[in-house]
């Protein structure tokens, strides 16, 4: 195997190496087509509910509305005070530059951690995944009497900043697995060309680890597009809500609530995420692949 | 030790000796830790400024009795003792987490890695069902959950209409003490998207020529798994088990959402953290809150030391 | 040294400042600022805004923010900025958060600024009662409402069974949801909602029998006996089919869109007055309102008309004048009533009662005329909660979830809960 020549391959399905019989094909996307129609059904409903008339929603069992009814989408998108495309901007604003801070500062963290030696890295590392285990609500309190000391409540400074200072130990443990997994005989060679650290860093990390560095985007989108609970704390103004903070103020347990609105402004939320992953996952999946060093 | 260091009779001179060994000590630690901490630096302005300051404070506040409109007391362990001895809610909690945790992790982990698997391989209409595949983790915490998971498994939900062809009458899944947990596991499953991406990330780093070369040599496709993808996908299976399980841990969401915030029927899914959440903002406890969140932090501490010590006996790093 | 002002001076700078602040110029005319913050959904946040935004044409010069939540994120809000010291001006408040708020320190109290800046001459004593704590006034009524039985009037005329009245005890209205259940004209549906866990008609129930909940110095005051008792009836309701069973109850997250009723699963569900509206919304079939049952067919006094919900200031604003104000002209201001309407209950001032009971369409008619229609129902406005009561509440629902599922016989239920709620009490 060492015999081969070291070359960069794109990761390519293996389709020419394991030729599976027809049948075999057939039953897996059977398979698959069956748990997809699970899979959906939810968001199936979900859709058919956000089209029908609204004393139907909850009366009707069937998927196939009785009537096609768009009002309810007419009715979300205005009915708020503010207009939800307003929320959707916000919402568009704050998980574009959350998804920024985020590959940015975790990157540079986790090749810290997963390629640098450096007196205490493993207390840091402790201290790093330490951060992950705590509850949010308990430093709730906390972090907003900090945030309000520095004026930043009622903006999206507090959901933003941190994230530039790579508070999201998610990411760095998940880049973290991976840089390790990348073979260390290309830092080396690269540092007895005289590489420094930073160029490692840019010329070879990253590069190389394009798959993880999207899965990061990707999830830091859709954790931050679907995040309600700073939004809530941090965001007085409606004018600055998020959608979902915009679609929990459809819902009120003790007055009447806009369930047609609010199936409908959901299902409209999907759409730009549903996107932004459609995008992001051809980087992660035609992502670039090493046997090893070049020679 | 370079010459510089010897007198010219060959003798070292142990004042020069131990002055450039001092610079250069100062020299060489400064250029091996300066990058490291260089590169650390975002994090370690973000870890003071950010985070260690509140977690102290919630670790002073355990010791307090905190109402939020006033200034916190001082209590002593009275919170923790009475955790320990007096509390059957924590007792419940516990045991509905520990639940959630045993049952959702492992299949969502199952269900993940065979469908990445499964995906990897080239089908035709691949991208497709990969997005299917992750749709349901984009509904996230969603308000319409709670109203979807109703339809699906209340006593004349879909669920019941299926089972009833074939002759089951199911109970009414979500809302009875018994099973109502159960549905927040199903709930977990189903949005396995996350950590099938990263096992699709993992396996798309799996180098192609491995598998040609095995295949030359004859391997068969159950060895070829078993002692090429495995192995190298050892690091990303841990990361996924560690942090779905503390994620599984800190779960909040679907059960405040499906249980209206109550943790019901009779405390079912009374999620720690939904516990916490109502001590501090139902019953202004804010000090019993934070005690039980730090209990919480040393019971996920001790789980994921246990993890990484373990690890190195099956986790292959390619350094 | 008095600073002697001549005439003609003090016209000139009066003619002045008069002029200066009719341009508006904030620096003199001094812009005041309000933050309103209330629970609720969209439609009250349209009639809320409005009474902000004719404030705001009357009064020139300020300026109202109005933020709003649903019910759960509300308090969480709040809580938050409270602690924070960033608490809006004025809150809406409810019946069971009051005390706490006001005892710790978040709230203004407000009885130095009647009868001047805050008129409450026409409302009921009661309901400005409601809203004093310690004998402090803390908050002002927003509107009354009651408990209520919602009934589905089309599914019991589907089954045959005449509606309850006024005088209906108990042990009647058992029979009838029996027959409804029985005569199974809709798959699913039962005669009436499982009350053993909502703490109002529990309330309701203790109280035709001379007890209470709480004690007004915050102790229970009711007994093993009377919980017992409780659970005992709503078990052997489960067994006659007359209620719906364990697991349906247990959809109900005590909110309008999970009552049995608003799901189909049962002809009479139980509620507030003033969410009438809403629930009609949610149902295609024509509803109506009733009281809670009679114990006996004397019984009486089960009933109050309590606050829906208050507005109180906080005691960290900078604008308690100009908040107290604004509390005045919301709840005694004719067009500010007919903006409100009842969507948060019945006026509390009889002058804007019947500014509003001309305007009101037929389903906003029926809680009015409800409440009012009480009678010998109606007893005396119960003290506000202890701190603990929203815990108690739960209680109340969890044990009765226990007996319901067969987990717990009603005597233990009872003793447990007496129990509990004494624990619950102690720890303050």
């Amino acid at each position: 195997m060492t015999e081969m020549t070291a070359s960069v391959t794109a990761a390519r399905p293996p389709s020419d190496i394991n030729k599976r019989s027809l049948p075999g094909s057939l039953i897996i996307h059977a398979l698959l087509i069956a748990a997809s129609l699970l899979m959906l059904y939810p968001l199936l409903w979900m859709v058919s509910a956000s089209v029908r008339p609204e004393n139907e929603i909850f009366s009707s069992t069937s998927l196939i509305p009785s009537s096609i009814d768009l009002s309810s989408y007419a009715r979300g998108w205005v009915g708020l005070d503010v207009s939800f495309g307003r929320f959707f901007w916000n919402s568009l604003v704050i998980s574009l530059l959350v998804v920024t801070g985020n590959v940015i500062a975790c990157s540079l963290t986790a090749f810290a951690f997963a390629r640098l030696r450096f007196a205490g890295r493993n207390f840091w590392f402790a201290i790093m995944l330490g951060t992950l285990m705590i509850p949010y609500h308990v430093t709730l309190i906390p972090q907003y009497v900090l945030f309000l000391n520095l004026g930043w409540v009622n903006t999206i400074l507090p959901l933003v900043v941190p994230k530039f200072l790579a508070s999201d130990a998610f990411f760095i443990f998940l880049m973290v697995q991976f840089f390790r997994g990348i073979p260390r005989e290309l830092d080396e060679a690269a540092m007895m060309d005289g590489c420094s650290a930073w160029r490692i860093y840019w010329k070879i990390m990253l590069p190389l680890s394009l798959p993880v560095l999207a899965t990061a985007a990707i999830f830091s989108f859709i954790w931050t597009w679907d995040d309600f609970f700073g939004p809530l704390i941090y965001l007085n103004d409606m004018n600055t809500y998020t959608i979902q903070l915009g679609l929990r103020t459809f819902v009120d347990s003790t007055s009447a609530s806009d369930w047609g609105g609010l199936f409908a402004m959901s299902t409209l939320t999907l759409v730009p995420v549903f996107f932004f992953f459609l995008f992001f996952q051809r980087l992660l999946i035609e992502g670039i692949a090493t046997t090893g060093m070049k020679r | 030790m370079s010459n510089a260091m010897r007198t010219p009779a060959g003798a070292i001179n142990v004042e020069r000796y131990q002055g450039a060994v001092a610079e250069g000590r100062f020299r060489r630690l400064w250029n091996a830790n300066a990058p490291g901490y260089l590169f650390l630096l975002p994090w370690l302005i973000g870890f003071f400024g950010l985070t260690l300051g509140p977690a102290l404070i919630s670790l002073y506040l355990s010791f307090t009795d905190f109402d939020m409109l006033q200034s916190p007391r001082w209590v002593g362990i009275a919170n923790y003792v009475r955790i320990a001895t007096a509390d059957p809610k924590f007792s419940a909690a516990m045991h509905v987490t520990l639940t959630y945790v045993v049952f959702s992790v492992p299949f969502k982990l199952t269900f993940a890695l065979l469908v990445a698997m499964a995906l990897n391989r080239g089908l035709r209409g691949l991208p497709i069902y990969r997005a299917i595949f992750y749709l349901p983790s984009l509904l996230g915490g969603s308000v319409a959950i709670a109203v979807l998971w109703r339809q699906l498994f209340a006593s004349d939900g879909l669920v019941n209409a299926a089972l009833s062809h074939f002759g089951i009458e199911g109970p009414s899944w979500i809302s009875h003490p018994n099973y109502s947990i159960y549905t927040l596991v199903a709930l977990s499953v189903w949005q396995f998207g996350s950590p099938m991406i990263i096992f699709l990330a993992g396996l798309r780093q799996i180098p192609q020529d491995m598998y040609e070369a095995a295949s030359l040599d004859g391997a068969s496709k159950f060895r070829q798994f078993y002692k090429i993808t495995l192995p190298l996908l050892t690091p990303v299976i841990f990361f996924n088990a560690v942090v779905q399980t503390i994620e599984a841990f800190k779960a909040f969401t679907p059960a405040f959402i499906i249980s209206g915030g109550t943790g019901g029927p009779i405390n079912s899914t009374l999620f720690y953290t939904l516990y916490l959440y109502q001590e501090a903002f139902g019953n202004f406890r804010m000090g019993y809150a934070s005690a039980l969140a730090w209990i919480l932090v040393v019971i996920i501490a001790i789980f994921t030391a246990f993890s990484f010590l373990t690890s190195r006996y099956w986790v292959h790093y390619d350094d | 040294m008095t600073l002697r002002v001549s005439r003609r001076n003090f016209v000139a700078g009066g003619a002045t400042l008069l002029s200066l602040s009719a341009l508006g110029t904030s620096a003199l005319a001094q812009e005041k600022r309000l933050r309103l913050l209330w629970w609720g959904s969209q439609p009250r946040a349209d009639r809320t805004n409005k009474v902000s935004q004719l404030y705001q044409s009357k009064n020139s010069g300020t300026s109202i923010t109005g933020e709003f939540l649903g019910w759960g994120d509300y308090w969480p809000r709040l809580a938050t900025q409270v602690a924070g010291r960033n608490a809006p001006d004025v809150i809406q408040m409810d019946y069971r958060y009051i005390v706490q708020y006001a005892r710790r320190g978040a709230l203004a109290p407000l009885e130095s600024y009647m009868p001047a800046k805050l008129n409450l001459d026409d409302f009921d004593k009661a309901q400005i009662e409601g809203g004093s704590v310690d004998g402090h006034l803390y908050g002002v009524s927003l509107g009354a409402n009651s408990a209520a039985t919602v009934l589905n009037t089309t599914a019991f005329k589907e089954a045959g069974v005449d509606l309850p009245t006024q005088a209906t005890t108990w042990e009647e209205f058992a029979r009838m949801g029996a027959e409804i259940t029985k005569a199974g004209k809709r798959k699913g549906m039962f005669g009436m909602a499982d009350g053993s866990g909502g703490e109002p008609l529990f309330e309701n129930w203790l109280r035709q029998r001379g007890k209470a909940l709480y004690t007004a110095d915050g102790k229970i005051a009711f007994g093993v006996d009377d919980a017992s008792e409780w659970y005992d009836m709503w078990a052997k309701f489960r067994e006659a089919g007359a209620c719906v069973p364990a697991d349906v109850q247990a959809l109900d997250k005590n909110d309008i869109d999970t009552n049995t009723v608003s799901l189909g699963k049962s002809a009479a569900g139980f509620a507030h007055s003033n969410q009438f509206v809403a629930y009609q919304a949610m149902n295609k079939d024509k509803l109506a309102l009733t009281n809670y049952m009679r114990i006996k067919a004397d019984s009486k006094g089960g009933h109050y008309r309590k606050p829906s919900m208050f507005f109180s200031v906080s005691a960290q604003s900078q604008a308690v004048d100009l908040a107290v104000d604004y509390v005045n002209f919301f709840v005694k201001n004719p067009e500010a009533a007919v903006l409100l309407d009842v969507e948060r209950g019945i006026p509390e001032s009889s002058a804007m009662r019947e500014v509003v009971a001309a305007k009101l369409d037929e389903n906003g008619k029926v809680p009015l005329e409800y409440v009012s229609g009480l009678g010998d129902l109606a007893g005396k406005l119960p003290p506000p909660p202890p701190a603990g009561a929203g815990e108690g509440e739960l209680m109340l629902r969890n044990i009765a979830e226990q007996v319901a599922f067969g987990q717990l016989s009603p005597a233990d239920g009872g003793k447990q809960l007496v129990t509990e709620i004494t624990q619950i009490l102690a720890r303050g």
